[in-house]
């Protein structure tokens, strides 16, 4: 289909501007500064303008239309109620750097829903400025990093993060300053112990874990981890990419992590956006807390003030608060569910996870066969010999009108589909997608070649990838 | 029981829940959390404490309300900057297809989303005049210090950043924090041949504007990366990034399409010259073809990413602000060629003409002879402190206070001339 700029029309437009006063015109800006000719950006009507972005809307697929069982993402319903608190004037016209006087509710809600967060994961204190997962976690190693200078141990330079983490660790880490060892999964699909010792010294600054981790399992040994982890001088990141199946069932404060990000858009409901924003408030334990961002949200009786300068401080991290819109949504989601509907999600999470997998596993290899939290993997190895790759299926899953989970991570599964179906879907969907599998199935015993050129009714056929990055074309312009 | 019934957004009931407990064969999901250690374990909670819809939005209004802020009349800028957001911009984003879809990993079911993004690269790539533009980052702050380090890349070896002092101190404080665990100096000295790249805010901090050219000039003769922070506004009226001979444009779109929302979501932009597109941080967008030969879009260049790099990648960024960028794109498009000059012109209109008749009263002094976008600093005998009540009574915010007498002032299309002045009439009174 055409793009905006091929779809400009000359002289057309869709703005409009308040009306001018001839004591404004009088100002004409110096001619020699400015740009030789106007910026290239399409000339459309209103109606034009409209239709195009309908037209592409119509060419995506989002929760609201497609069930989006993307594993690691946690792919929940986005109340619609959220959407109306983020729009209310009386927040977003607010600036950020109005005097704290004059915003009290918007203090009162970072205040509050930080506490309420806390509460969530036994911590005692945290940022919400933050702008998305990967920023909380360069924030936590920052933390980390403050934390052991302030001790004399400048020589913590090394952060173990396991082989199935999500790749914006050891890259959050490497722009930290950190060196990174890989650990070992084992065969059960938790830490390798003996790896970990192994790693352990007085230059370990801590260590990254995803619990439960990206093949969707909680580890077991996590107390015992926490203490050899302390015991040689370190810390504990937590990655609370899936901490959905947790609410109120564990908390990581009481696994032994000293500081972790939570991210808005999985956990608590925040919209995906396409790819954001979301938000990544960071949480830590009290001997963190003094090395907290800034800018930091202070209650003085029954008042809210801003500081944005502290002593000990790490520094800002965001240009103003973050994602402030992001977490009044997220706050009130945990204020309609109640500390009663956290469970309920983290049960619902954890039931639909276990019960997709128990009808799927025969169709696929089961690395990992014990009960699961929220996801699960499966590996897409057994329909090689037809040609047949976790790729295709994932093509072929569009055809039947849904999302694909994630496939291809984590690296350590071969063919991996990561499936997450997350407590809003109903089993009605979940017995829909189960049938949808089978019948792929099907078809790669009957016909494999309809799976591997897949997906047919999209609208557009497979993309070839490789022409795009040979020669890229990243404009309409050139 | 204490109500009828709480919101929630979990599907099964009751019974599905049983049946799915049964086809698992466990009598209850405790049986599916034997991994977790006993002494984890956090009793159910056993009383209902959730709200109902109607209750939740009364509580998000009862505390909203506590903001005062709205009611005043607005000249903070600073880096935010209060504009008007075109409808469209609302009713594009709170399309479900857009607003409930992830990182279009899928492209063949993401084309809506890829285009649109691939849409605003070309949107901001034009409007700063440079070649190539990435998909988003998280704000200004940040696409500046990300510019940093893809400078530090392309000049290996080099050990110097020039930050220019009237950088944006919030857009600096990012900078210093993205940079500290790395071995380079920020400084504001001379520029040499260890100067990896040279970062200049035009207009600056204080809103004025410089002879950035020049100094980009001198720069190159250095062999440094020149990095241009601006308010894109300022691109509509004014030289773009690439005539100015920037090698790399960042900066805050949020002027375009985002509200003032208390800081955020905003959107980081970066566009740069060809020469350095495998140095950009975050996600791409390309152009390219499908099985049938059609026009179609994907993620692209993924190998300098986190999810196939790990710590070796540009960036360690992965979700960011496409939904932003989408605001931003609507908004461009919807002032188009011509709107956005308009746009500018009426900002640098309004302000000038405050600035003015500010200057003409006694005890008010302008900080600079430069000139200046839709943003100025004056200076006040008097300490900004003091007058600022004064001000405050009459609902209006007039500016951002610096040091002890001088205020930056934005200004722009949506301040009418009675506005201006009853600024104006407050400020001969104080």
């Amino acid at each position: 289909m055409k793009n905006l700029f091929e779809k400009s029309q000359k002289g057309h437009r869709a703005y409009s501007l308040p009306k001018n006063d001839p004591a404004f015109e009088a100002f004409t800006p110096p001619a020699d500064l400015l740009r030789t000719a106007a910026a290239p950006l399409p000339e459309l009507s209103e109606l034009d303008l409209t239709r195009h972005f309908s037209t592409l809307a119509a060419r995506n697929r989002g929760i609201d239309t497609h069930f989006y069982p993307l594993g690691s993402c946690t792919m929940k319903f986005n109340p619609r109620v959220n959407e109306w608190a983020a729009a209310l004037s009386q927040m977003t016209h607010c600036h950020p750097l109005a005097p704290s006087p004059f915003v009290q509710g918007n203090l009162e809600v970072i205040d509050d829903l930080l506490a309420l967060l806390c509460d969530i994961a036994g911590m005692d204190g945290g940022t919400l400025a933050s702008n998305g997962g990967a920023q909380g976690e360069f924030v936590g190693l920052r933390l980390i990093s403050a934390y052991h200078a302030s001790r004399g141990e400048k020589q913590r330079k090394e952060i173990l993060i396991p082989d199935n983490a999500h790749g914006t660790n050891p890259a959050s880490a490497s722009l930290a300053g950190y060196h990174i060892h890989t650990l070992k999964t084992n065969p059960e699909g938790d830490v390798d112990m003996h790896h970990l010792k192994s790693l352990l010294s007085d230059k370990c600054a801590g260590l990254m874990l995803t619990n439960p981790n990206t093949l969707g399992l909680f580890s077991p040994s996590i107390l015992e981890i926490a203490e050899l982890v302390h015991k040689a001088g370190g810390l504990l990141y937590y990655d609370g990419a899936n901490l959905n199946p947790l609410l109120q069932i564990a908390k990581p404060g009481a696994m032994g992590f000293d500081v972790m990000h939570i991210n808005l858009h999985k956990t608590f409901s925040t919209p995906h956006g396409g790819g954001g924003p979301g938000a990544g408030p960071v949480l830590c334990k009290e001997k963190l807390k003094p090395f907290l961002p800034t800018p930091r949200v202070i209650k003085e009786g029954n008042s809210y003030h801003t500081v944005w300068h502290e002593p000990h401080s790490i520094g800002s991290i965001a240009t103003f608060y973050g994602n402030f819109a992001i977490c009044l949504r997220a706050y009130l989601y945990i204020l309609l569910h109640g500390n009663y509907g956290l469970r309920r999600i983290a049960e619902g999470a954890i039931l639909n996870a276990n019960y997709l997998k128990l009808h799927l596993k025969d169709l696929f290899t089961e690395p990992y066969p014990q009960p699961c939290m929220h996801e699960f993997v499966l590996q897409a190895d057994n329909y090689l010999d037809k040609g047949v790759k976790a790729l295709d299926i994932a093509k072929r899953l569009l055809d039947y009108g849904v999302y694909a989970p994630t496939v291809y991570f984590p690296l350590i599964v071969k063919e991996c589909l990561l499936i997450e179906p997350t407590e809003s879907e109903s089993k009605a969907t979940l017995d829909e997608f189960i049938e949808m599998m089978r019948a792929i199935v099907k078809e790669i015993q009957e016909n494999p070649e309809i799976v591997r050129t897949a997906p047919h009714t999209t609208p557009v056929k497979r993309l070839n990838e490789v022409q795009a990055a040979r020669n890229p074309k990243l404009t309409a312009l050139k | 029981m204490n109500r009828l019934i709480a919101m929630d957004f979990v599907a099964n009931q009751k019974n599905q829940w049983e049946e799915m407990l049964a086809a698992l064969g466990v009598r209850s999901i405790d049986e599916l959390l034997q991994a977790i250690p006993k002494k984890l374990h956090l009793q159910p909670p056993l009383k209902d404490d959730g709200l109902s819809e109607y209750e939740g939005m009364r509580a998000i209004e009862q505390v909203l309300s506590k903001n005062t802020f709205p009611q005043y009349e607005n000249y903070l800028g600073a880096g935010a900057y209060e504009h008007h957001v075109p409808a469209l911009v609302g009713a594009i984003c709170q399309k479900s297809e857009f607003l409930t879809s992830y990182t279009p990993y899928q492209a063949e079911a993401s084309q809506g989303m890829l285009q649109a993004t691939f849409e605003y690269q070309t949107a901001l790539a034009a409007l700063t005049g440079l070649d190539v533009a990435n998909a988003s980052l998280y704000d200004g702050g940040s696409a500046a210090a990300e510019a940093c380090f893809m400078a530090l890349r392309a000049n290996k070896g080099r050990s110097k950043i020039y930050l220019s002092p009237k950088v944006n101190p919030f857009y600096r404080g990012v900078i210093e924090q993205y940079l500290f665990s790395h071995s380079f100096t920020l400084h504001a000295g001379e520029i040499d041949s260890d100067t990896a790249a040279v970062v200049v805010q035009n207009p600056n901090f204080f809103g004025e504007i410089e002879d950035v050219a020049a100094l980009f000039k001198k720069s190159k003769e250095q062999g440094a990366i020149c990095i241009l922070i601006a308010n894109p506004l300022v691109y509509g009226l004014f030289a773009s990034a690439g005539e100015l001979g920037a090698d790399i444009a960042v900066g805050d779109g949020q002027p375009f399409g985002l509200p003032l929302q208390f800081g955020g979501p905003y959107v980081g932009y970066l566009t740069c010259r060809e020469s350095l597109v495998r140095q950009i941080p975050g996600r791409i967008v390309g152009e390219t073809v499908d099985a049938e030969g059609k026009r179609g879009y994907v993620l692209t260049l993924q190998a300098r990413e986190q999810h196939i790099r790990r710590e070796k990648a540009t960036s360690n960024i992965c979700t960011n602000q496409a939904l932003a960028a989408l605001a931003c794109l609507v908004a461009l498009s919807w002032y188009g060629k011509h709107g956005v000059r308009d746009l500018a012109l009426t900002n640098y209109q309004r302000a000038h003409y405050l600035h003015e008749k500010l200057i003409k009263i006694p005890g008010i002094s302008p900080f600079s002879q430069k000139p200046f976008f839709n943003e100025f600093c004056i200076r006040f005998e008097q300490k900004v402190s003091d007058l600022l009540p004064s001000f405050h009574k009459q609902g209006i915010q007039p500016g951002f206070p610096v040091g002890e007498h001088k205020l930056v002032v934005a200004v722009t299309e949506t301040k009418a001339k009675e506005q201006l002045d009853r600024y104006v009439e407050v400020a001969k009174h104080l």
